[in-house]
């Protein structure tokens, strides 16, 4: 006993020491030495290790040391780490998470660099650069891919129900009746017996492939559930973009789409929205038990990697307006405050943010960079791969989009909105009950 | 069920009304058997799938479109382009390195937890000194408070000693005590006999002495028990070694089965993955358990005196 005691009592005396000195080169030249970053996707980790060592080469007294963890303990390992002074010198960021980070001054700012190494913000893709300045004019990250929304069907479902493809890729929506879209959706129904959504005998209560799969209910952006819909009726989520200081949820507009998009769990051409807990609707679909998810451009790989499922890609629907409507998301590289290594950092930062870099990435076919002429190379990397991407590019081609809303009180919104929203999908209230929701969302922005 | 029913003594062929009842009983068995097994059952099945297939294949009882590739990505023996093809996450998993972790954190609570609480239980229980009574009932209360609680300032603390990330502030929060060990060990000391403490004490052994070479060897049986009980706690720990030991050279298995959940936002899992690993990480526990689970059944009816 007293034996193992001292030995621990060694090994704990020799951690110490060795944490002491393991942080090594505190002083000394910020331009210099190793340089932190953190990423979610593990699917981009071979493409940004390839920028990496790309970039030591250019740099040979600068390494990147790449951690990646997954989304779900990625932003709180973050916050932990800028409250403890042991955050990462750069990371992938979030526009849904950067505007609490700006507002506690915990990101550098960009602007003196951008300047002095003459960065073209003009080579993104239109609109991707300003959504990283922040609410006081200075630049907060440099774009380095984005992503739309399209529907991904299952296409020998499609030929079962006798819909072309064509017919797939010119849906079209109103909030009225559903247009078209709702007519496939409802045709690609089948309940237990066989009987199609839009036979009479249909039995909503026991339905075996629904038309359209169901994710959550969007919470206060819809990014994939709703706001593809919602874009094409003239309604925006604030009253400016990006730093509005006021929500629309109480448009009557905003509130029909909602009604419609909820009634179609209702009618049984949706999942329930209590089974969509702890569930994955990307699974559900490779597992033939949906016909039509909406979903992002990133979960291209996920979803044409299933075996025995033939995928195709469709544009969301032409909707009231006339247009396709798409969330346009962007993700930035944003350097920490708190970081040790300023002028490392920001160069690798610019690195990844340059065209040397979002080549590589386009090369891998997993994203589409911000670059506009990397795009391009995307999209035939993509389709050496044998997929078709103009569903999600198309969109950018026709200036179809709209920008994510960057407001601040991100997470307080969702804190609001995701219990108004879920309450309205599962039937549990009706759509109009939003306006109050609403009215708590704005009070955050008058303190 | 009479015990009569269990050991069958006669030579002659049992009454058939008992051959009813040990039908039934048998049945039951099976039953308890079969729902306690299949869930181990799924997961090897699913580890032994290939991840594409599985959405497609979730009421096949046989592996989907089998595959040993799970374990390799577990074992790290997969370039990240291919474990991203087959649907893994394409993360770098250092599964030895993991897997000491898991067992120096483990090791080292478990013989400080063990041997600091049985002390402790021994001055409870067999020492008399004032207010040993209210001392142990606010030590039975701390059992009542939830250890998420305790994450934050012991996170703080933790930080402003600037241990995170080292094995010590890993280990820190579980080295000296935890109260269910207090209370556990002291119940078995209240029952040892006196007489051998007291022959002791009339030899001049000191406390110190009695402790280390009467009351420990004698308690053997339920230090195997609660070291294996703490073992088992310890190795399944995760949200402490995921808020202090995220660095490579610190994280535990448990929170380096994290790499296979989601990676991007909506993502799904890497299923097979994520079962493999869950299984290879769990293989210690079930070892030690099948090596020690009489001991532990065998010290509940254990009474002190040799």
């Amino acid at each position: 006993m007293k034996k193992t005691l001292g030995a621990i009592a060694v090994a704990a005396a020799a951690t110490l020491a060795l944490s002491a000195c393991g942080s090594g080169q505190g002083s000394g030249d910020s331009a210099k030495g190793e340089v932190s970053y953190w990423m979610w996707d593990a699917n981009q980790l071979p493409a940004y290790q390839q920028c990496a060592d790309d970039f030591h080469k250019a740099n040979p007294d600068i390494t990147v040391k790449i951690t990646q963890t997954g989304w779900d303990d990625y932003w709180g390992k973050l916050t932990n780490g800028m409250a403890s002074g042991t955050a990462p010198d750069t990371f992938a960021d979030h526009l849904s998470k950067y505007p609490e980070f700006v507002t506690n001054g915990q990101l550098l700012a960009l602007d003196d660099a951008v300047k002095a190494d003459n960065v073209d913000l003009g080579q993104y893709n239109s609109g991707l650069a300003d959504l990283w300045v922040g609410p006081d004019g200075k630049r907060y990250g440099l774009p380095k891919d984005w992503d739309t929304i399209g529907l991904f069907y299952n296409k020998d479902m499609l030929a079962k129900a006798g819909i072309s493809e064509d017919q797939m890729k010119n849906l079209t929506w109103n909030p009225q009746d559903g247009g078209s879209y709702e007519k496939v959706i409802a045709h690609l129904t089948i309940d237990k017996n066989g009987k199609r959504g839009d036979e009479p005998g249909f039995d909503k209560n026991n339905v075996a492939v629904y038309g359209l799969g169901l994710e959550s209910s969007g919470s206060g952006m819809g990014q994939t559930q709703w706001s593809f819909l919602t874009g094409t009726t003239g309604w925006t989520h604030t009253d400016k973009n990006p730093w509005g200081t006021k929500y629309n949820y109480d448009d009557p507009t905003f509130q029909q789409t909602i009604a419609w998009w909820a009634s179609l769990a209702d009618k049984g051409y949706m999942p329930k929205l209590e089974t969509t807990v702890g569930a994955s609707m990307a699974d559900n679909f490779g597992a033939g038990k949906a016909a039509i998810n909406s979903s992002g451009s990133w979960m291209i790989g996920q979803y044409t990697g299933y075996k025995g499922v033939n995928v195709g890609i469709a544009p969301t629907p032409v909707g009231t307006d006339g247009k396709r409507s798409s969330m346009f998301n962007g993700l930035a590289d944003s350097v920490w405050a708190g970081t040790k290594k300023k002028d490392a950092a920001v160069k690798w930062v610019e690195y990844t943010g340059s065209k040397a870099c979002q080549d590589v990435v386009a090369s891998k076919a997993v994203v589409f960079p911000a670059i506009s002429s990397s795009t391009d190379k995307a999209a035939e990397a993509f389709k050496a791969k044998g997929v078709d991407v103009s569903a999600f590019t198309q969109q950018v081609k026709d200036k179809t989009t709209f920008l994510f809303p960057i407001t601040d009180n991100a997470s307080k919104i969702d804190g609001i909105m995701k219990p108004a929203m879920d309450a309205v999908v599962s039937g549990k209230a009706p759509a109009s009950s939003l306006t109050d929701a609403n009215k708590q969302v704005n009070a955050l922005f008058q303190q | 069920m009479p015990a009569s029913t269990v050991t069958v003594r006669s030579h002659r062929p049992a009454p058939r009304r008992l051959n009813w009842r040990r039908a039934i009983a048998w049945t039951l068995l099976a039953l308890a058997i079969a729902v306690s097994v299949l869930p181990f059952y799924w997961v090897l099945r699913t580890a032994l799938s290939s991840n594409h297939a599985l959405a497609a294949n979730s009421a096949n009882l046989l592996p989907a479109d089998f595959s040993l590739g799970a374990f390799e990505r577990v074992f790290g023996l997969q370039s990240p382009a291919q474990a991203v093809a087959e649907g893994g996450s394409g993360a770098s998993i250092n599964f030895w390195q993991y897997l000491a972790n898991s067992l120096v954190f483990t090791g080292t609570t478990t013989i400080c937890a063990v041997f600091f609480s049985s002390m402790a239980a021994y001055a409870f229980a067999r020492l008399r000194w004032k207010g040993r009574n209210a001392v142990f009932s606010l030590f039975l209360g701390t059992m009542l408070v939830p250890p998420i609680f305790t994450a934050l300032p012991n996170f703080l603390l933790v930080k402003n000693l600037g241990l995170l990330n080292t094995m010590l502030g890993l280990v820190l929060p579980y080295l000296f005590m935890t109260p269910f060990a207090i209370f556990f060990m002291r119940q078995f000391f209240l029952n040892m006999s006196r007489e051998v403490e007291e022959a002791a004490m009339l030899d001049g052994a000191r406390h110190w002495r009695i402790f280390f070479q009467i009351v420990l060897p004698n308690a053997a049986a339920p230090i195997a028990t609660l070291a294996l009980l703490t073992f088992m706690g310890q190795w399944n720990e995760y949200f402490w070694p995921l808020l202090v030991g995220s660095d490579e050279s610190t994280r535990v298995l448990t929170v380096g089965l994290g790499v296979f959940k989601s990676q991007s936002p909506q993502g799904a899992p890497d299923w097979s993955g994520l079962m493999a690993a869950t299984l290879v990480s769990a293989l210690p526990v079930l070892i030690l358990f099948a090596a020690f689970g009489k001991r532990i059944v065998n010290s509940i009816g254990f009474n002190g005196t040799k």
